[in-house]
């Protein structure tokens, strides 16, 4: 033993009296030889922390002060060893580490969704929003009056096209329906799948029914007169370009916005589902608004 | 008989082509596939915009059948609105090319519905 661990003898006694004399011995040894760095331990084990403690004392690192608070004192040389041999991880501290970090993380993702879909539902609610849809009057394929008025109480989904849209409606309204019948699947009855044509001139109720026959037999279809169809795009945020007035005989297109408008029981507005979703994706979505809604 | 459901046919048949009925879905299906043999044609003779110049003195040449055909089984506005999709489809892949090339990042439009890695149309 050379000088430098002499003199700070005393100050070490308490800790060099719980550590077994050999092998404290050995690893001062072991400190001085090889350098401060290569000694750090890798597991805190007790024989390693009377070094460390004797290394942050007598050397003196001002460096690695942290030390001084993990220091630990075995009571007993069994305690002592007993920890050495099993260190401060057991298989039942493992299992309760992961099964709690796994509990946590799926609850924090939990919360973390159901806020998202919170946010979204109700971003369009209350003061100084844009407030999309509203009250209307218009009429059904059966040619019966149909106002928002018999949509509260569900959800529904609203989807504006035209009869003699070339691709896109076709396509969507398929989705639609494949959407639909899945939210039927869970929650029977708490959705209405809505159709609003945005060309009321060739549009008339039998031609709708026809039409949306062809894709679900659930479906609603609703036309009125071109002013009413432009109130309720307008309530809807819808873009159309359907011409007014047209001579009969003469075809056109409309251009119009192809989102699923997801509507609460209240007949706010909750979620706009567009072509990037898959019908799949779209139900999921809609029956986790669903859910939130009963909460 | 037959001759009275040719008729018939032929007529239902013009409505579609004049606007004057919209067409169901075997027709819309019969259209489609008038449309996308118009384009086979079309991509054959590296023909983008079949509307207006060269591309149209092509596609009038090389694909009269298929125009034919295409104009048989579509509403007029839809020839027309497919023939200027096709070019505005076209400049789209073009642009999203160019940008990807100049190493732009590709933004994710889904909605928060959405789980990554999911279909994209």
């Amino acid at each position: 033993m050379s000088r430098s661990l002499a003199a700070p003898q005393k100050l070490l006694r308490p800790l060099l009296q719980s550590c077994p004399r050999t092998q404290q011995q050995q690893q001062c040894q072991r400190f001085l030889s090889t350098q401060s760095s290569s000694c750090r331990p890798r597991r805190p084990t007790t024989a390693q922390r009377c070094t460390l403690d004797s290394q942050s004392t007598s050397v003196s690192s001002p460096s690695r002060p942290f030390l001084e608070q993990r220091r630990y004192k075995a009571k007993t040389v069994e305690e002592a060893k007993s920890r050495y041999r099993t260190g401060p991880f057991s298989w039942k501290a493992g299992l309760l580490f992961v099964v709690t970090s796994a509990g946590l993380v799926w609850y924090f993702e939990h919360e973390k969704q159901r806020m998202q879909r919170k946010r979204i539902a109700e971003a369009t609610k209350g003061v100084g929003r844009p407030k999309v849809g509203g009250e209307f009057q218009l009429v059904d394929q059966d040619g019966r009056p149909f106002s928002s008025g018999d949509l509260k109480g569900r959800y529904s989904l609203i989807y504006f096209g035209f009869t003699h849209c070339p691709d896109i409606c076709p396509e969507e309204l398929d989705k639609m329906a494949r959407m639909f019948d899945l939210v039927e699947e869970k929650a029977p009855g708490a959705l209405t799948p809505v159709f609003v044509t945005c060309d009321p001139q060739r549009d008339d109720p039998k031609i709708l029914k026809a039409y949306l026959a062809e894709f679900h037999e659930r479906f609603v279809g609703l036309t009125g007169t071109y002013e009413q169809i432009k109130d309720m795009c307008k309530a809807y945020r819808v873009y159309f370009s359907t011409p007014r007035d047209v001579p009969a005989g003469k075809d056109y297109l409309v251009d119009h916005s192809i989102y699923f408008y997801l509507m609460d029981p209240e007949g706010d507005f909750v979620e706009a589902l567009g072509r990037q979703h898959s019908p799949e994706q779209a139900a999921r979505v809609i029956l986790e608004h669903m859910k939130d809604w009963k909460r | 008989m037959g001759w009275f459901s040719t008729s018939a046919d032929e007529k239902r048949k013009e409505e579609v082509r004049t606007g004057a009925r919209a067409p169901d879905r075997t027709e819309r299906k019969q259209c489609w596939d008038a449309r996308d043999g118009f384009y086979r044609c079309l991509d054959k003779n590296n023909v983008v915009d079949s509307l207006t110049g060269e591309g149209k003195k092509i596609a009038d040449k090389q694909c009269a059948t298929e125009h034919k055909a295409f104009e048989e089984n579509c509403a007029s506005a839809w020839v027309t609105y497919f023939k200027r999709y096709r070019v505005a489809e076209h400049k789209k892949k073009e642009t999203l090319a160019r940008l990807e090339k100049e190493g732009a990042n590709r933004m994710a439009v889904e909605g928060p519905g959405d789980t990554p890695g999911s279909k994209k149309i």
